[in-house]
């Protein structure tokens, strides 16, 4: 068995009347990397920010269980926050320098933690710029603003200013999405490289991506613990239907439809009209099965859907003429 | 069908009317000022316009160097005594306060803005002149005319800026995103440091531009420092000097002296100096607020 170094124990986070974590027990191992997998919305997001508690931020949200973090409950009143945030460093989805040189955004933390002396800096700078592979890029140019830097270079001065506190966790939210394949390729190369000496947490609704770097795996679904194990053995052996269908992306078909309408024969603007209103009478999460057979519809009912903050879960071809359009209701 | 078409065409033309309304007489205000001023821009140099002290109307010796200096020294004194107290109230109302108290204060501070200036002349006459003359002064070892005084001007000025910058202030600190916050936060930063050193940060540009709003509002500002500043042509030397601002001097004699040669057209030309430097400076400040706003800065 390895070590533990999050343990997650009853984790229930309702936003606002919506129950977005529920009753989630789950440790996450030392110095491995974890994906935690899900669609989004699945509150994926929300699990990192309890764990560094940047819940705290968001008005109008309850949560209660335990994250003991080094013997630590991280929700504890008596818990000093800032220590627990310079222990777990985050990496987010969109690369966010901050408004200063690229110097400056690595120096930031270790600044702000008291490090005055110039040297220490410039040693942490660049040993920190080393590690994310940016030394050689940047070294001449360490004083122009950070936002001037390409967004893939931009994300890997996001990961060397959070190793610059000396974290011993780094979690990533799908750290990755925003950026083209070269460079996503680049951190995932990096996170490999630091597994040995951090433990790793990383949100992806990439499962190839979860495949290529995890050690262990968690898959929420719809704020549920699915399941969670070792990355060989959920992969390749789920125990879980649900687990099984995701890793397959047949998810969406084997999905359980709440709703069926049938829309042939309707042109445009009423098809999609006539989905809204089907879409209104169900429950936030059910799910609406459409059958169209107007081409337009097939693009247009799918773009209004996603306009309106629902998610298409598929649409695919189901005769000559019609067509299976599942939509997922959100807001 | 047709009646719509021709009130959507109408009503767009008209619209585009009112605009180029709006602007035309803005250029024809400054138009006019210049050439009603260009007789004394023709006859005196113009640095001995700007940089004279003498102001002799009769001897023909029209030095605006005291006036333009008595409006520097209020409007900096009070963007000074504003900068601070705005700066600091907009971040405890944006930062700190709950939305409940922020709601209940901003329509506050608002209006705040839409008080008469008189009133606020008024104010400085009842209440700030004579404590800078029984209190501020004597404490200080300072002499003034019966309390009538720079300070007093930019006392009372700096109030009648507040309400700018801690809107404009509040709206670009507000516009910083959360994720920012959430770097600095992630990073074991506490809020302050995150507010000082990234919020504030991302959001100079904005409060620049807050400030030279406010600035621009206290140079063009006349009744209520014409009412406490003293209005004496003299060059100050300290904020305890009374000081002849620009617009003081406009209200006070347009229209008085006019049988003197030029003395119209010298007046016109301190207001041409006016509005000038109001609309460059609100200029400035409105294309950095758009740039803020299109997410450019
Ligand atoms: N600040 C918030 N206020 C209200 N609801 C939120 C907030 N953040 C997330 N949610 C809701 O919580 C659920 C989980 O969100 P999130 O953790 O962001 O999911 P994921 O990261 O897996 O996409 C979603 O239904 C989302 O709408
Ligand atoms: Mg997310």
């Amino acid at each position: 068995m390895t070590e533990t170094q999050i343990s997650i124990q009853n984790l229930n986070v309702t936003y606002n009347g919506n129950h977005a974590l529920k009753n989630i027990s789950v440790e996450i191992p030392k110095k491995q990397i974890t994906a935690i997998i899900g669609p989004s919305g699945c509150g994926k997001s929300t699990m990192l920010k309890c764990m560094n508690r940047l819940i705290d931020m968001t008005d109008n949200v309850t949560f209660s269980g335990k994250i003991i973090i080094d013997n630590e409950d991280v929700f504890d009143k008596k818990t000093d926050i800032i220590n627990i945030r310079k222990k777990l460093g985050l990496l987010a989805q969109k690369p966010t320098p901050l408004p200063m040189s690229i110097y400056e955004n690595v120096a930031f933390g270790p600044r702000i933690h008291g490090v005055k002396k110039k040297l220490v800096l410039d040693e942490t700078v660049q040993k920190c710029l080393a590690i994310t592979g940016l030394w050689e890029e940047v070294k001449d140019r360490l004083n122009s603003p950070a936002s001037q830097l390409s967004i893939g270079q931009q994300q890997r001065l996001c990961l060397a200013r959070g190793l610059a506190v000396e974290p011993e966790i780094i979690l990533c939210d799908e750290p990755t999405s925003a950026l083209d394949p070269v460079s996503s390729q680049h951190i995932e190369q990096q996170l490999l490289k630091l597994r040995k000496d951090y433990t790793i947490v990383i949100v992806t609704h990439n499962i190839h991506q979860a495949m290529r770097l995890a050690d262990y795996v968690i898959h929420l679904y719809l704020g549920e613990l699915v399941e969670h194990g070792p990355a060989n053995d959920v992969f390749e052996n789920p125990k879980e239907e649900r687990t099984r269908a995701y890793i397959n992306g047949t998810m969406f078909s084997d999905l359980k439809i709440d709703k069926e309408v049938d829309l042939k024969g309707n042109i445009c603007p009423y098809n999609f009209v006539l989905a809204k209103q089907a879409l209104h009478e169900l429950s936030k999460g059910k799910v609406l099965k459409l059958v169209v057979d107007d081409p337009l519809a097939v693009t247009e009912v799918p773009r209004g859907m996603e306009a309106d903050g629902h998610k298409v879960m598929s649409v695919k071809q189901i005769n000559k003429t019609d067509w299976e359009v599942v939509i997922q209701k959100k807001e | 069908m047709n009646t719509r078409r021709l009130k959507d065409v109408l009503s767009s033309r008209l619209m585009l009317a009112a605009t180029v309304f709006a602007f035309l007489l803005l250029f024809f205000m400054a138009a006019g000022l210049f050439f009603r001023a260009s007789p004394i821009l023709i006859t005196v140099p113009i640095s001995d316009l700007l940089f004279s002290i003498e102001w002799s109307p009769f001897s023909g010796k029209f030095g605006f160097y005291p006036f333009i200096m008595g409006t520097l020294w209020v409007t900096v004194l009070a963007t000074v005594i504003a900068i601070p107290v705005s700066l600091l109230s907009s971040i405890y109302l944006s930062e700190y306060a709950s939305n409940g108290l922020r709601e209940m204060v901003m329509p506050l501070v608002d209006l705040l803005a839409g008080i008469p200036s008189v009133v606020y002349g008024l104010f400085g006459v009842l209440a700030v002149v004579p404590f800078i003359n029984d209190t501020l002064a004597p404490a200080m070892g300072a002499e003034t005319i019966g309390g009538y005084s720079i300070l007093a001007g930019g006392i009372v000025l700096s109030i009648m800026v507040f309400p700018i910058i801690i809107s404009v202030t509040g709206e670009v600190m507000r516009r910083v995103s959360g994720e920012l916050r959430e770097v600095s936060l992630s990073l074991g930063a506490t809020k302050w440091q995150t507010i000082k050193h990234v919020v504030l940060r991302k959001a100079r540009p904005g409060i620049i531009a807050a400030i030279v709003l406010g600035f621009s509002r206290a140079f063009g500002e006349t009744m209520a420092v014409l009412m406490v500043v003293g209005n004496v042509a003299k060059v100050p030397s300290s904020i305890f000097d009374p000081a002849y601002p620009l617009p003081a001097l406009i209200a006070n004699t347009y229209g008085e002296m006019m049988s003197i040669d030029l003395y119209d057209s010298a007046i016109l030309l301190a207001a041409l100096i006016l509005l000038l430097v109001v609309l460059i400076c609100n200029v400035i400040a409105r294309i950095i607020l758009v740039r803020i706003e299109r997410g450019i800065i």
